[in-house]
């Protein structure tokens, strides 16, 4: 098990993590999200040691992390870091090496990760003179030459074009099918909700949301109710006791009903508008849930 | 596949040096400078076995009646310090034809009424050897003519009070071509670190590097390994120096031109730790090469006024300052290793003015490298000094 546990972090007055704790299981892909600026690279360099926590501490196999098990970590920073005028072969060797890896294997490793990411003829040109995917591709290539036994990427897929987000996706599933436990951070929530066994959800230094997506789905299902009528009048639910409003377009009507609402005291109000094309409990998505769970604690705050 | 294993300090820091090396030795910059300065060394050898050859040297034709004068003008040139040859010519019409074809500086016609044939104007030297050689030449007829034959003229004595100077004035051309070199080096090297330091912050590898190593542990690998390289070249300057300067018979005493070179090469593997650990520190400051020049200036200006104060010593070499300077650190590697080629240094100076520099380079390497590791992950402008010791790590 990767597990985070109660990290505490502030710079200067700014509380930027507060008890953040989540568990990530091998074999499995934790998807990070949270919006810019929630702690989500802070969380990550605490992991990898460039940043200390003042409270909490992460653990892999149930021992805290320190710099030897550190290198059995495959890292990929948000700010991609490369030596610009090394060359691809070298560079990623150097990365293995940096990972305990003898020269022999590390040319060896290297080699292979460079081949299997379709870098082979680029093999000794200059970080610089690839394209940005294919530095990407290098980056990649750097993070996972070691064989790493966990992996953490800060945004991983982040500036890809759809072929290079696949082929990451692909790779990074590859990983977890032989037992790699991965954390990735990214904004793009449906890769996220295709990828993830698991998502976490970091909001003002805290995890508002953890689970797989399911889990959270059923957590939030139940609540919100799609209704297509197409011939009412705007405003047709509005004075419906225990419904709110949520989202209203030419008919398509997004309903949050309060616990104990009939769901059929809506159905009849709609017929009374004229036709009902669609009636369903919504299943939300990941980005509606992320929504939720950002926008919640904020609209206490204001009502407190 | 091997299985990874745990990488210890010593190896971390090795690896850190072995990439520095071989990025250096393909760095076209690195290359360029290297040949540049060897071949200023040897063209610098060879201007100085030019301006040796070329040391004063007259030819003198003598035609016409010529008993006793060839003997007497290469007496009188050696007298001045002139490198006399005597040229015999047949008659005053060879003795022309040889001036006009420069075969000869001058050409003497003896006789009553001696006369010297120049091409344009004679020196004043030419005409002080040929002038002396005559008249001395008239002086012993005249004397013989009058019946003395033997004249009783004292020899004059010659004692050195300081029979060292000319040797000491080698070394110490020696010791001011030696620190040249030395700070040549050190401003090259110390430009290399910053670079490189620069360049792992703007390129943000330093996040993936740190990701697996201590930052002190990154900061001695770059230090060591381009530490390694200028020791390389400041060893093979020494020696070509050296052996140019003994094989073109430039310098009369190898012992000590010898020693001076031990000296400098010395004193700049303690003036390269001090400078290059300085100069990362500042580097790390900034995360752009553009905002290089001014982080480094402040060092740069103390290795300006170092080497200024070291020229300064080997004219003055016990002068207050340069016996002040000699055991500043940062200074001394430019100042002490001229003093020691002018002599008159004490062993124990010596070595406290080692033992100073060590301190301040354990000082350094120890500050320095908090502010480093504090300053290595703010890739946003420049931070300040006090920031990144408060920030190390936090």
């Amino acid at each position: 098990m990767l597990e985070f546990d109660g990290l505490y972090k502030t710079y200067g007055t700014n509380r930027v993590l507060e008890g953040v704790s989540f568990t990530v299981a091998p074999g499995s892909m934790f998807g990070f999200c949270g919006s810019n600026g929630a702690g989500k690279t802070t969380t990550m360099r605490i992991a990898m040691g460039l940043l200390r926590a003042e409270a909490g501490e992460v653990r892999w196999q149930g021992r805290s992390l320190d710099q030897a098990t550190r290198r059995r970590i495959g890292y990929m920073p948000e700010e991609r870091g490369l030596y610009p005028k090394m060359k691809v072969g070298e560079q990623v060797a150097y990365f293995a090496r940096l990972h305990g890896l003898d020269r022999a294997a590390a040319t060896r490793a290297a080699g292979e990760w460079v081949e299997r990411l379709g870098l082979g003829e680029r093999r000794g040109d200059q970080v610089e003179k690839l394209s940005l995917g294919n530095q990407q591709r290098v980056q990649l290539a750097a993070a996972l030459v070691s064989r790493p036994e966990v992996l953490i990427l800060d945004e991983p897929f982040s500036g890809l074009d759809p072929i290079g987000v696949d082929s990451l996706a692909e790779a990074l599933l590859g990983q977890v099918r032989e037992g790699v436990p991965v954390v990735f951070s990214s904004h793009q929530l449906d890769l996220v909700e295709r990828l993830c066994d698991s998502v976490g959800i970091l909001a003002r230094g805290r995890m508002v949301a953890t689970g797989s997506v399911d889990d959270l789905r059923r957590r939030e299902a139940g609540r919100l109710l799609r209704v297509v009528v197409p011939d009412a009048a705007p405003q047709w639910a509005g004075g419906l006791p225990g419904v709110r409003v949520v989202s209203e377009q030419a008919g398509d009507t997004l309903l949050e009903l309060a616990a104990g609402t009939d769901d059929q005291t809506v159905l009849a109000a709609a017929l009374r508008t004229g036709r009902v094309t669609h009636f369903a409990w919504q299943q939300p998505t990941l980005v509606e849930l992320f929504r939720e769970a950002v926008a919640a604690p904020a609209l206490q705050e204001v009502a407190a | 596949m091997t299985e990874p294993r745990d990488v210890g300090s010593a190896a971390m820091v090795r690896l850190v040096a072995g990439r520095e090396i071989s990025a250096r030795v393909r760095d076209k910059n690195f290359i360029i400078s290297s040949v540049v300065i060897i071949l200023v060394l040897v063209g610098l050898l060879g201007f100085q076995v030019a301006v040796n050859s070329g040391s004063e040297q007259t030819r003198v034709g003598v035609a016409g009646d010529s008993a006793g004068l060839p003997q007497a003008l290469e007496a009188q040139g050696e007298a001045l310090g002139i490198d006399v040859t005597v040229v015999e010519l047949a008659d005053e019409a060879e003795a022309r034809a040889a001036v006009d074809d420069e075969e000869v500086d001058g050409a003497l016609l003896t006789g009553a009424a001696p006369e010297l044939l120049v091409r344009e104007s004679a020196d004043g030297s030419l005409q002080a050897v040929v002038q002396g050689a005559v008249g001395q030449l008239a002086l012993a007829d005249q004397l013989a003519e009058a019946g003395i034959t033997s004249l009783d003229v004292p020899e004059v004595a010659v004692t050195a009070l300081d029979p060292d100077a000319d040797t000491d004035g080698q070394r110490v051309v020696v010791a001011i071509i030696g620190i040249a070199v030395l700070y040549s080096l050190l401003i090259l090297f110390g430009q290399f670190v910053a670079q490189g330091v620069v360049e792992e912050k703007a390129s943000r590898v330093v996040e993936l590097l740190l990701a697996t190593m201590r930052p002190w542990q990154l900061l001695a690998g770059k230090i060591l390994g381009l530490g390694v390289l200028g020791f390389a070249q400041i060893l093979l300057i020494a020696v070509v120096g050296v052996a140019g300067a003994l094989a073109f018979d430039i310098v009369d005493i190898p012992g000590d031109v010898v020693s001076t070179a031990v000296a400098v090469v010395g004193w700049f593997v303690l003036g390269y730790a001090f400078y290059a650990a300085v100069f990362a520190v500042a580097a790390s400051l900034v995360s752009r090469q553009e905002d290089l020049g001014t982080v480094v200036m402040p060092t740069t200006l103390v290795l300006v006024v170092a080497f200024i104060v070291g020229i300064q010593a080997a004219a003055n070499p016990d002068g207050t300052l340069a016996v002040v300077t000699s055991y500043v650190p940062g200074l001394s590697p430019l100042v002490m290793p001229v003093r020691q080629a002018a002599g008159e240094v004490a062993v124990w100076e010596v070595g406290l003015a080692v033992v100073l520099m060590l301190v301040a380079i354990a000082l350094i390497v120890r500050l320095g490298g908090r502010v480093y590791a504090g300053a290595l992950l703010r890739t946003s402008g420049k931070t300040k000094l006090r920031e990144a010791l408060r920030a190390e790590r936090a």
